[in-house]
């Protein structure tokens, strides 16, 4: 071993040497074709994915390649083994971390609709993200401007949206001055390399990390049904026939075409993010930390097939009846009745549509479920909210025995957390991953618990965190949420079997109100 | 092949590395008598012959091992150089109902390809006995004869995940809502040298009743444990640093010290004294200690007279049982996940102050353990663990807290009294995130299957829809 301080690349380069030799040393294995660190990578990977059905990985190697594209662009000797960092050097953490998201692609390519998804999904993780739409800017001067105004030619055309390009970024900057900001989406065509460069330089010099997202299709059906189903019902189409207002807006495509110019070699400085044809392929480019690989790893998972998500709560269970929290009771007979209902109900609301069920670990819901002839998942993160100590007990207790605790829960539900128990917040914590397997999934059906039913619904519904705590969602009954484009659509259905109602308004006791 | 070296066995679900080179290898016996012509795209008839029959055999095991040893990943560790080839692979595998995913590490940078080829290839069993100018003049003989017929993957149509440079760029093609792929994604993100210390210390002691639910604060005590704790590690990172400057290390201020604890208040308050010294310190829900559940406390025999069928369910299995309403150490795995990839990307350095359940986990994970010996890991509170990052293997060092009343040091008398898992029955490191193997009672009694997304749906009796 070297004695070189272990910090030094070459130290770190030694070091590799001596452990790479270790390895089994045939023929080309994608552990070996590249130096180092992705021995760590593979052999986490094989130690990890396990859990995985019948795939096989398949390993090549494809290091030599190089010899016949020498024209590529070549990685800087000594920046392979040091993370690069722009702005977020040593010291800095995560949470000090500020991130421009800047969209890039042609209209009609969804770019909406992701920066809306997340900001959405950072808000539900207590990430303050905003976006900044650039066409707000542009339309506080152009309320409905036509495709001529987004010809490149048309010089006034050009500076009114270059202004308003300046306004949406200086407005960002001065969020994230403000102190407050996370991450802001800069939601616009972006589509020219000079454009980028200009918000990349604004960027860095206030020491904000930029990731570009381009959203890339070039399927033309996926196009028309989202100009159809989107944009003919933009502002900037008001009180137009929706026809003209397609036709005007292909124009405007048009227009947008003749200038565009996707992300590339050029540009491979940058951290992006390519998504092409949704998700058909995914280019990523230098990811630099944690939070830029969530946004990535949560636009991987997004997609646009129609589907819808149910949720319904266990049958009522004798806790319930009892008004006792927690615990793990069976369901009563009502809640059997409700279990015996509850395929019909799913029927009627899905119609011949292939579920998912999930359930959580605990009795009731699956007892629940067990008539539902679908497969099914066991998830112990969809357990109820642990209530710790009050385990077991009836809100009255709770108010007798920690009289302090009761009116610090009233007081801030969404962080109060039970005593060696936990609290929404930390229930959200541990239902990302279900969110994330949701965006992932199709029709699913979640049988879970109260609690955990309002964390889920506040992700689709984006309901903030002061009211997710108090919403009411009542037993035997089966919710249906459809997300489209900018909305979630919600449809309940009543189950028609009696229920204790467990919900508890802010200062109640109230077992069954 | 490198969970070999890594030393983490596959367990819970199968997987197995088909190497093709040691299927040549092995057809050819130890001699090494690989034909001259072997490697080469204009071999003569023998040697095209005797790479087809290694192939074949190669190809029976995968089938084999995944039809009859309920396996469940095969990798098959071959060049696959050519377009055609790949297609006819994936299109051969898809007849026995396996998907394929390809790996490409696509490697431009000749920089990182030299240095590869010399420190790497030339050590392998081929070259033992040549000299290194040799090996690598064979070794690049070799590649230059696969060149001009190897062909990078662009199939639209076949699942495929590219890396690029060590990782600087990823293509994922074809992989949308496949979970595995996705999976490798999000890990090649967020995996990166780890040129920064992790250091592990358990919480302080109580002062009342310790059980679970209770969440008691520190005792006097415990008090203490924490001050001497913090003062340790603090001396002691100074003195790493004086000492590296001594060996010419340059004279750098150290990294900053991020203080990671779960929500539990033992840990939090074991936090406070570095808190008041202006570490930053982060409360993470996901660190708190395995739920014991019912059984906390209770000891091995009365947990078998009072759950004997549970005790049977946790023998058959113990790495996914979970006793009722406790955790198992799959959930706790699954749990710490997220925690486990931020760990990856923290930059600065880090002291986790956790449960001692916690640590085995996230010690097992950093140092490779064998889950066999994760259980019995152990943590005594007179000692401060250092990970010290390597490439490879990491290093862990005792650093020793004196002065400490010796009662407070063994380990969690307060763990829970029940049978542990046994060896070789699963990783904790499966799952990831998804249900995978909860083997919990089901209404009827059965467990969950193993597979948390199965691939072929599994046949829903008495659904006409389906």
């Amino acid at each position: 071993m070297s004695s070189a301080p272990p910090w030094e690349p070459q130290a770190i380069l030694e070091a590799l040497k001596a452990d790479v030799s270790q390895l089994n040393p045939d023929g080309p294995v994608l552990a070996r074709s590249i130096v180092g660190r992705h021995t760590l990578v593979t052999s986490f990977l094989l130690s990890t994915f396990y859990a995985l059905s019948r795939i096989i990985f398949q390993v090549s190697i494809m290091g030599e390649d190089g010899y016949f594209q020498p024209q590529m662009r070549k990685v800087p000797t000594g920046e392979l083994m040091q993370p690069s960092r722009k702005t977020n050097g040593y010291g800095v953490q995560a949470e000090d971390t500020r991130i421009c998201v800047v969209m890039v692609g042609l209209p009609a390519r969804g770019k909406s609709l992701i920066a809306q998804k997340v900001v959405r999904y950072l808000g539900w993780l207590s990430i303050p993200a905003k976006t900044f739409n650039v066409g707000q800017y542009r339309r506080s001067n152009t309320p409905t401007p036509t495709a001529e105004f987004f010809d490149t030619s048309n010089a006034e055309g050009e500076r009114l949206r270059r202004a308003a390009a300046e306004a949406a970024v200086d407005d960002m900057i001065r969020w994230f001055a403000a102190g407050s900001g996370t991450i802001a989406i800069l939601d616009a065509t972006n589509s020219t390399k000079d454009r980028r460069r200009w918000i990349q330089e604004r960027c860095d010099a206030e020491g904000i990390e930029t990731l570009y997202v381009e959203s890339k299709c070039d399927d033309g059906d996926l196009i028309m049904s989202n100009i159809l189903e989107v944009k003919t019902t933009s502002p900037d189409y008001k009180g137009q026939d929706p026809e003209k207002a397609a036709q005007d807006f292909r124009n405007r495509i048009k227009n947008y075409e003749k200038v565009y110019e996707t992300i590339d070699e050029d540009e491979s400085d940058m951290t992006y993010v390519k998504l092409i044809n949704v998700g058909k392929q995914v280019i990523i480019n230098r990811i630099q930390d944690y939070l830029q690989s969530r946004v990535v790893y949560y636009l991987m998972n997004l997609h646009l097939k129609s589907r819808s998500i149910w949720l319904s709560r266990h049958g009522e269970s004798n806790f319930n009846l009892s008004g006792q929290i927690g615990g793990d009771a069976d369901i009563s007979d009502r809640g059997e009745a409700y279990a015996r209902r509850l395929p019909e109900l799913v029927k009627q609301s899905a119609g011949d549509r292939q579920l998912t069920v999930w359930t959580s670990t605990l009795k009731r819901t699956i007892q629940t479920a067990r008539f539902l002839e679908y497969e099914k998942l066991e998830w112990k993160a969809l357990d109820e909210l642990d209530s710790g100590v009050c385990d077991g007990l009836t809100y009255a207790e709770i108010a007798e025995q920690y009289p302090e605790d009761f009116k610090q829960r009233d007081d801030d539900k969404y962080n109060y957390r039970y005593l060696g128990g936990e609290s929404y917040r930390d229930v959200v914590i541990r239902l990302e991953p279900i969110i994330m397997e949701l965006e992932r999934s199709e029709n699913i059906l979640i049988v879970t618990h109260q609690a955990i039913l309002r964390c889920i619904y506040a992700y689709f519904m984006n309901v903030p965190q002061e009211r997710s705590p108090w919403m009411e969602v009542p037993l035997h009954t089966l919710i249906k949420l459809t997300p489209k484009a900018y909305s979630t659509i919600e449809e309940r259905l009543k189950a028609d079997i009696p229920a204790v109602s467990t919900f508890r308004e802010k200062g109640s006791l109230a077992k069954h109100q | 092949m490198v969970i070999a070296t890594v030393g983490l066995p596959a367990r819970g679900v199968k997987t197995r590395i088909f190497h093709l080179g040691d299927y040549r290898r092995a057809t050819l016996g130890p001699g090494k008598e690989v034909p001259a012509d072997y490697f080469f795209v204009n071999a003569s008839p023998e040697s095209v012959l005797l790479r087809k029959r290694i192939l074949k055999k190669c190809r029976e095991d995968i089938y084999h091992f995944l039809e009859h040893e309920n396996g469940q990943i095969a990798i098959y560790d071959a060049v696959n150089p050519l377009s055609a080839g790949r297609k006819t692979l994936a299109k051969e595998f898809a007849k026995h109902n396996v998907q394929t995913l390809f790996i490409e590490s696509h490697c431009n940078d000749e920089r990182i390809i030299e240095e590869n080829v010399r420190n790497v290839k030339i050590s392998s069993p081929d070259y033992i006995g040549w000299s290194d100018e040799d090996a690598v003049k064979d070794y690049l003989a070799r590649i230059n004869a696969r060149i001009p017929h190897f062909e990078t993957m662009e199939e639209p149509d076949l699942h495929f995940i590219k890396m690029i440079n060590a990782g600087e760029r990823v293509v994922v093609n074809n992989c949308a809502f496949n979970y595995l792929s996705q999976r490798i994604v999000f890990y090649l993100l967020n995996l990166h040298i780890k040129s920064r210390q992790t250091y592990f210390a358990r919480a302080g002691t109580t002062r009342d009743e310790d059980s679970y639910k209770a969440d008691a604060s520190l005792s006097a005590e415990g008090e203490d444990y924490a001050k001497k704790m913090a003062d340790t590690l603090i001396r002691h990172r100074e003195e790493e640093r004086e000492r590296l400057i001594k060996r010419g290390g340059p004279d750098v201020a150290l990294k900053p010290l991020t203080v990671w604890t779960s929500t539990r208040r033992r840990t939090i308050e074991t936090s406070t004294y570095l808190a008041s010294l202006g570490y930053r310190v982060r409360q993470r829900s996901q660190l708190s200690q395995m739920n014991p559940g019912v059984c906390e406390k209770m000891s091995e025999k009365k947990i078998r007279a009072e759950y004997p069928e549970e005790v049977s369910k946790h023998e058959a299995d113990p790495y996914h049982h979970r006793y009722p309403r406790a955790e198992s150490y799959h959930d706790l795995a699954v749990r710490m996940e997220p925690i486990i990839l931020e760990l990856e990307r923290e930059e600065n350095d880090l002291l986790i102050i956790a449960h001692e359940s916690v640590l085995r986990v996230l010690y097992g994970y950093l140092m490779a353990c064998n889950a066999i010996d994760i259980p019995g890991l152990e943590f005594p509170r007179d000692e401060i663990i250092e990970i010290i990052p390597a490439s490879y293997n990491n290093e862990a060092k005792r650093i020793h807290i004196p002065d400490l009343p010796p009662k407070i040091i063994p380990g969690s008398p307060e763990d829970l009294q029940m049978p542990v898992p046994p060896s070789g029955t699963a990783s904790p490191f499966s799952g990831l995130g998804t249900p995978a193997g909860t083997m919990t009672p089901t209404g009827d009694g059965k467990g969950q299957s193993f597979l948390p997304l199965p691939l072929r749906r599994p046949n829903v009796t008495s659904n006409p829809s389906s």
